[in-house]
């Protein structure tokens, strides 16, 4: 399903959107966020500061709660995630590319219940790069493009006064539906449009890493390189970084106590991050990845080399927050660069 | 069970013993399901996360023979936050548990070798079940020999399951430094081992302790002329979920929830030491 909407018309497709809670990215103190739309969406952001993954993994979940009056055993009451439908408008390739890997990740093994009940009820629509990337993108070097359409159930190209409007899924499918005689039907103008902006959008120079298939091995074989220490020196360890990473998914499940008797409280997982030292320490004081070397080489191996191992893709998008906000400027494609660089 | 996989069943403290007492105290719990009904099976090796609520959940190994079905075994050492809390609790007391998780000794691969067991302190507890389950099936096995060693005789934990295990196996109990009374080993793990010089030949060693002692426990065996592929251990680290999501157990591409805590030397040497 191909289709065109007037640009003026963009409000008009969203309110007819009446199932689903809409946002978009909203341009607040300066800081692009996505914001559930109230008025006119603006689509002209360059990219949001967060990536959507809150959606789904938000930073701070109730599993359950617990209560327990003294002498009796404890009363659990597990809190599982509202089914609001959630429909984020201005998704960026990048992102889009994000929510795979997510789903690898919180589906693999054994499914994650908080995860798939957010995952089931949100949609993407995306809209494509048409400019030149910021001097922090790299998707290209990541198996993605400005362009891509994965993990999203749209896509929307700016032609200028009206976008382009495909359908990727079959969520995809009844978004457009619901939006009647809004989109009309794509003119073979229109098809050869997209196809240029497309075009255009790719051959955009971006910054390089230089041999992403030959990382996992080079990788591999670096893991006792000097040069991890040598990067990581000037880490200060605040975990921007993968706080900001459309991809990382590691966490932390901590009880919260409200009352101490009777007891009460609740279960709560937030996000946690692996440059960290209290992520692995062991309580006996051991800690497997003791320095800022080990961890910023935890942080590119997971990327770059053990997720490849495990599902066969980079777990990087290559948005390039990781890079454009390091207080001290760790930039992960000059870490994968180097570090590979002379090796067989 | 719920397929909310974070969501832990309702397990009652049955029975407490302290093992060893003072600065490295540890005790025994059997917990059996609150509602009178099952808790989850398990094999030999795995792991069920326990939780104290109000404290929080620690990974704690399994150290009951899947063969008993009315209650699982856990012996703690009040190390950190949710083990202290767990030192403090009483019979009756109700708890959570979930998992199993992990993988297990290959125990049915072993049928008709010998075992070596090799442990030191806190680390007798992983590899009981493994024991205690060959005891019961003794003639499955052919020499079983157990190594296991505390740094004073007040550290040894399992004495008396120990002395009653001599009746079907050897034991050979180990404390680092001479005391009076003391008819065992004097010395460290690694040394009691060499000093009965177990065989290769058909047999398979299993240690688990802290990991200096392992590193020189492996070494050991090698010298002895045991392959990596016929040494097992199990290593541990910090886990928060138990199902390979939450992100900090891996050592290279593998979570230790999952991918191990069991691995032959021949894998472990391999892999990064992160652990």
């Amino acid at each position: 399903m191909e289709k065109i909407l007037d640009k003026k018309r963009i409000d008009d497709w969203i309110a007819a959107l009446t199932d689903w809670e809409v946002l978009a990215p909203a341009l607040q103190d300066g800081i692009w966020t996505y914001k559930p739309v109230s008025g006119a969406a603006r689509l002209d952001h360059p990219n949001t500061r967060q990536s959507p993954k809150e959606l789904t993994f938000p930073q701070r979940e109730i599993f359950f709660s617990f209560e327990q009056i003294k002498g009796e055993p404890p009363k659990l009451t597990q809190i599982l995630p509202k089914e609001t439908r959630h429909v984020v408008f201005g998704v960026r390739s990048c992102d889009g590319k994000g929510v795979p890997r997510m789903d690898k990740v919180f589906t693999d093994h054994v499914e994650d219940t908080y995860y798939t009940t957010r995952r089931k009820n949100v949609a993407y629509v995306g809209l494509a790069c048409n400019k030149p990337p910021s001097s922090t993108c790299f998707c290209l070097s990541v198996g993605g493009s400005p362009v891509s359409t994965d993990g999203l159930d749209v896509q929307m190209t700016d032609l200028g006064d009206r976008y382009f409007v495909k359908a990727i899924t079959e969520t995809g499918k009844a978004l457009m539906k619901a939006a009647g005689s809004l989109l009309a039907e794509a003119a073979a103008a229109d098809q050869k449009q997209v196809k240029q902006v497309h075009a255009d959008a790719v051959a955009y120079p971006q910054r390089k890493i230089n041999d992403p298939d030959g990382a996992p091995a080079k990788l591999k074989a670096s893991f006792n390189s000097p040069l991890w220490d040598e990067m990581a020196r000037a880490c200060i360890g605040c975990g921007i970084c993968t706080f900001l990473c459309p991809t990382c998914h590691c966490f932390d499940i901590n009880d919260e106590v409200q009352s101490k008797a009777p007891l009460k409280g609740q279960r709560v997982r937030t996000w946690d991050n692996c440059q960290f030292p209290d992520f692995t320490m062991h309580s006996s004081g051991h800690n497997p990845r003791e320095n800022t070397g080990a961890r910023l080489r935890q942080r590119v191996n997971h990327k770059f080399q053990y997720f490849h191992e495990n599902f066969g893709m980079h777990q990087c998008t290559g948005c390039g927050r990781c890079v454009s906000e390091c207080p001290v400027g760790i930039d992960i494609v000059a870490v994968v660069n180097k570090v590979t660089e002379n090796v067989g | 069970m719920s397929d909310n996989i974070y969501l832990p069943q309702l397990a009652r403290v049955a029975f407490i013993k302290d093992e060893v007492v003072g600065e490295r105290a540890i005790k025994t719990f059997r917990v059996e399901a609150a509602d009178g009904g099952d808790l989850f099976e398990h094999e030999c090796g795995q792991c069920a996360m326990l939780s104290i609520f109000g404290r929080g959940e620690s990974m704690i190994s399994i150290a009951s023979s899947p063969l008993i079905k009315e209650y699982k075994q856990f012996s703690i050492m009040r190390v950190g936050r949710v083990s202290s809390a767990f030192h403090d609790l009483a019979v009756g007391d109700v708890i959570g548990i979930r998992g199993p998780y992990g993988n297990d000794f290959p125990i049915d691969d072993w049928r008709g070798k010998n075992l070596y067991f090799i442990g030191g302190g806190c680390g007798l507890a992983p590899i009981w079940p493994l024991i205690t389950t060959a005891v019961a099936q003794r003639a499955d096995f052919k020499n079983i020999t157990v190594f296991y060693g505390g740094r004073t005789s007040r550290d040894i934990m399992y004495r008396a399951e120990l002395e009653k295990l001599r009746e079907s196996v050897d034991v050979h109990l180990s404390i680092d430094k001479a005391e009076e009374g003391w008819e065992g080993y004097c010395g460290f793990v690694p040394a009691a081992v060499m000093d009965k010089d177990p065989v290769p030949d058909n047999s398979v060693a299993i240690t688990c302790g802290p990991p200096i002692m392992i590193k020189y426990v492996i070494e050991n065996l090698n010298k002895l002329g045991f392959a990596d592929e016929q040494i097992y251990t199990t290593i541990e680290n910090k886990m928060k979920c138990g199902l390979g999501k939450c992100g900090r157990c891996n050592v290279g591409k593998d979570y230790v929830c999952v991918k191990g805590p069991v691995y032959s030397w021949a894998v472990l040497k391999n892999l990064p030491e992160e652990y």
